[in-house]
């Protein structure tokens, strides 16, 4: 009897080919489109067979001395660097991950979230336009329902403006000593709160507390908006 | 025998009062025992713990009012004293203090109570702040949930107390429990199973242990030797047991605690809806705002300066230094030292230009006196209404320059009172780093009110500009040197965080009391140093050596500085008091001895100069003899040197004055 997973881990083969096309897309953005610069990336990111298989594949063709990708091809290429680019957003953003551990990671993650899950990161994130260096993310079928500026689900407190309520979803704050004095103020995940100001210092009013803090510990705070 | 002995363990019984900062522990305190100790809505200021007796049942019972808590497993220095006083002296029975509107907070130092053994009662306080804002709180439910006596009460208007009395011969161990996850509480299990056998608080202690606390020791270590060893055998086995969970094993408890607190109040509350905001809370939102924040906030600057600066310094004081020193005591006493003492020596002594009455005493009474008495009174309003809290957040920024935030604003503001309590409540500041910034500019910037008054009474007749001079000079000497300070000292500074309490109308009887307080502190420490300080003049007057040290001090005080050489009394004397020394100049300009440039520069030279002996002995004791020796020689070259090239820029004619 055989199972069918509806996720199956993706073979190496299947990451190669992933890999490949998310190099050949960004190599297009920036206007390299000659067969002998993109066969050298290749062989450099992913192995010397990957420009083979692209073709045989029939994701990419030929067009003189350039490249380029077939339609099937561009929707691959651009869904991979979608999810690539979100995953970085949530290492660096969310897992406040240090940036020499986002770009290996993400590389492993894009090729294991499903279409679902990169749009709960999307919605999560408020559809991000740009990846923690600054390329764009591919928008995806989710950006262009919510419409053209979400703000994101999830933000830093210090994001938030004078009146906006919302609740407290997680606490960056590891081990510092303000962390344990939040807590202990009843600033804890799951909090109801209202930021009452934003200058000179943010307060925030959570039932009957009142508590005014500076923005380095706002920062820290990450909030779901409740309207 | 055995009566003598019985009577010694009732007096020994001990009642424990605990609970989170601001909640009215004290005015409890204060009901129970009939003595009061200071009341504040500062968070922090009850550092010191005090202590009365109080009946309960026809028994006489020692109560003791403990430092504010937020948790029982310490990460300040008031929960750790909080935490050994419960350890050490196991307590016959804890009454909490909790606040009514802020009932899952408290809970959560419930929870912890619970796993102290000790019988408790807990007493929902400031219960008609949280019925005006519309929350009702079952208290026979959650009696039941707790398994604890809940009593409501109103410590401000006493509502409550005599339950709260009765209750306290039904107190009860809390029976909750908060709902562990299966493997903290198989760690826990697990240290409290290796504890040695008479350790009390075993639960307490195991947790602690498990956090890697081992100062949970030292209150119990009385115990025995032994149990000490075997406890360290523990610490080895909770430190493998807390290693096998991904977050600190301290927030995975505090998490559910947190999580059974809040049920219970969800379970328990009940908000119908405030009855309307009232002004005072509107004022409270206010206050914050950047508009009209600052506005409030310059206007409580400006109150200040009237009533202390104008009020106090000029009217109160000569009301009493012309009148009541100057025409009524000073020639009685001058004529009962005539007939009583024969000795022209001794006379001149207690009545002299030098006399310990004629100058110490009037100088203490007639000038220092009412302008710090009207300091503490200001102060003491803006600390039981609870402003001081928001003045921090409007000065926040301001602070942020020099290495600082906004908490440091209760020790500068309180230094303008008196600099030497000023750097006793330098421990409410978290680093160390602030803690020697705040200590420097409280040396160097703040004039404290017996000198400030004296130095606005110097002002009195003279153009505005030399007020404006001074306090840009000092104001910007202050920023300049924070500044450098934040940037030389090594450390961080830490982000603002404050409680912000609401605001209250203050209470005329703690008031009285706390300005009493503070004021009795303020004359033991200032009288005998002012009597020193004048003897050391009188002998150095009839020994010649003032002449002498005037000579020596010449270079300076006339060269550098410009000033009259009698100055340099002023000087000497303020060595051992800077309001002193202030008021020595104040004569001096009374008296027509020196003009404007020469008040502009004696002004800023004695604001910035050394602090007082008794200041200076404070830093040495908070901040240790290098820090405060470093301080001192800094300041002292420093004010010297800034009053040198005021002089100088002055003369040059570049300012008028």
């Amino acid at each position: 009897m055989t199972t069918q997973k509806k996720y199956p881990i993706p073979s190496a083969e299947q990451e190669d080919l992933e890999e490949s096309l998310g190099a050949v897309y960004h190599c297009f953005e920036r206007g390299i489109r000659d067969k002998k610069s993109i066969l050298a990336v290749l062989e450099e990111v992913v192995n010397v067979e990957a420009y083979g298989k692209l073709l045989s594949r029939g994701y990419a063709r030929e067009a003189g001395s350039d490249v380029e990708l077939s339609g099937e091809g561009m929707k691959l290429a651009e869904d991979v660097t979608r999810r690539h680019r979100l995953a970085e957003r949530l290492l660096t953003d969310v897992l406040a991950l240090s940036s020499h551990y986002v770009d290996p990671n993400a590389c492993k993650l894009e090729h294991i979230i499903s279409p679902e899950v990169a749009q709960s990161i999307c919605a999560l994130l408020g559809h991000p336009s740009e990846c923690p260096h600054g390329s764009p993310i591919p928008r995806g079928e989710c950006c262009r329902e919510a419409g053209e500026s979400v703000e994101p689900i999830i933000s830093s407190l210090d994001k938030l403006s004078d009146g906006e309520k919302g609740r407290i979803a997680y606490l960056l704050l590891k081990n510092h000593p303000e962390l344990h004095q939040l807590l202990a103020l009843g600033l804890v995940p799951g909090t109801v709160f209202s930021l009452h100001q934003t200058h000179p210092t943010y307060v925030v009013q959570a039932g009957e507390t009142t508590i005014a803090l500076e923005k380095d510990i706002a920062e820290k705070i990450f909030v779901r908006r409740t309207g | 025998m055995r009566a003598v002995l019985d009577s010694k363990v009732v007096a020994t019984k001990l009642l424990a009062l605990v609970g989170n900062p601001n909640v009215g522990k004290s005015v409890v305190f204060g009901n129970l025992t009939g003595r009061y100790v200071t009341v504040s809505n500062y968070p922090g200021t009850t550092v010191d713990v005090s202590r009365g007796a109080g009946w309960f049942a026809g028994e006489q019972v020692q109560i003791v009012d403990t430092p504010g808590i937020l948790s029982l497993f310490p990460k300040s220095e008031d929960e750790r004293v909080t935490r050994d006083l419960l350890l050490r002296e196991r307590p016959w029975t804890v009454i909490q203090v909790a606040d009514a509107k802020n009932l899952a907070r408290s809970l959560l130092v419930t929870l912890e109570l619970g796993r102290l053994g000790i019988p408790m009662v807990l007493a929902l306080n400031m219960s008609d702040e949280a019925r005006q804002r519309g929350i009702e709180i079952d208290a026979p439910r959650l009696s039941k949930i707790l398994g604890v006596p809940v009593v409501e009460t109103v410590a401000t208007t006493k509502e409550g107390m005599a339950e709260l009395r009765r209750a306290v011969s039904s107190a009860r161990v809390p029976s909750v429990r908060e709902d562990l996850l299966a493997e903290a509480a198989e760690a826990l299990d697990r240290v409290v199973n290796c504890l040695p056998v008479p350790v009390p608080a075993r639960e307490f202690v195991a947790e602690s242990l498990l956090y890697g606390d081992a100062t949970v020791w030292k209150p119990i270590v009385q115990v025995s030797e032994s149990v000490e060893r075997e406890g360290a055998r523990c610490m080895t086995v909770s430190s493998s047991a807390s290693k096998r969970f991904a977050r600190p094993i301290r927030f995975l408890i505090l998490d559910s605690r947190q999580q059974k607190a809040r049920e219970i109040a969800a379970e328990v509350v009940q908000v119908t809806g405030a009855t309307g905001s009232t002004w005072a809370q509107a004022f409270g939102r206010l206050s914050m705002r950047p508009w009209p924040g600052y506005l409030i906030a310059a206007g409580a600057l400006y109150i200040l300066y009237q009533f202390v600066g104008v009020f106090a310094a000029q009217t109160l004081v000569d009301i009493f230094e012309n009148v009541l020193f100057g025409k009524i005591l000073n020639p009685a006493v001058i004529r009962l030292t005539d007939f009583l003492v024969p000795v022209p020596f001794l006379r001149e002594m207690i009545v002299g230009p030098y006399g310990l009455f004629t100058m110490a005493v009037t100088y203490a009474l007639a000038l220092i006196l009412p302008i710090v008495t009207c300091f503490f009174l200001f102060f003491g309003i803006l600390e039981d209404s609870g402003y001081l809290p928001r003045l921090a957040i409007m000065l926040d920024r301001a602070f942020r320059t020099m290495g600082l935030n906004g908490k440091a604003v209760l020790p500068m503001i309180l230094g303008l009172g008196c600099d030497t309590m000023a750097t006793l409540t330098t421990r409410v500041l978290d680093s160390r780093k602030e803690k020697i910034i705040v200590s420097l500019l409280l040396t160097l910037s703040v004039p404290c009110s017996a000198q400030l008054g004296a130095m606005l009474g110097m002002t009195a007749g003279l153009s505005w500009k030399v007020l404006a001079i001074w306090f840009c000079v000092v104001a910007g000497t202050m920023v300049l040197v924070g500044w450098g300070a934040a940037r030389i000292l090594p450390g961080v500074r830490s982000p603002f965080l404050m409680e912000i309490p609401p605001i209250r109308i203050p209470q005329a009887k703690n008031l009285y009391k706390k300005i009493r307080a503070r004021l009795g502190w303020y004359l033991r420490e200032a009288v005998p140093l002012f009597l020193l300080a004048t003897f050391v003049l009188f002998v150095m007057d009839k020994t010649g050596m003032l002449v002498l040290a005037r000579e020596a001090a010449q270079p300076i005080v006339q060269g550098l500085l410009g000033l009259p050489a009698a100055a340099a009394d002023s000087f000497i004397i303020g060595f051992l008091r800077r309001d002193y020394g202030a008021a020595g100049f104040f004569m001096l300009a009374q008296n027509g001895l020196m003009d404007p440039r020469q008040t502009t520069v004696a002004l800023v030279v004695i604001t910035l100069f050394m602090p007082c002996v008794a200041h200076f002995l404070m830093t040495i004791k908070e901040r240790g003899l290098f820090p405060a020796l470093a301080i001192s020689a800094f300041v002292f070259a420093f004010s010297i040197a800034v009053g040198g090239l005021l002089n100088l820029v002055l003369k040059s004619g570049l300012i008028g004055v």
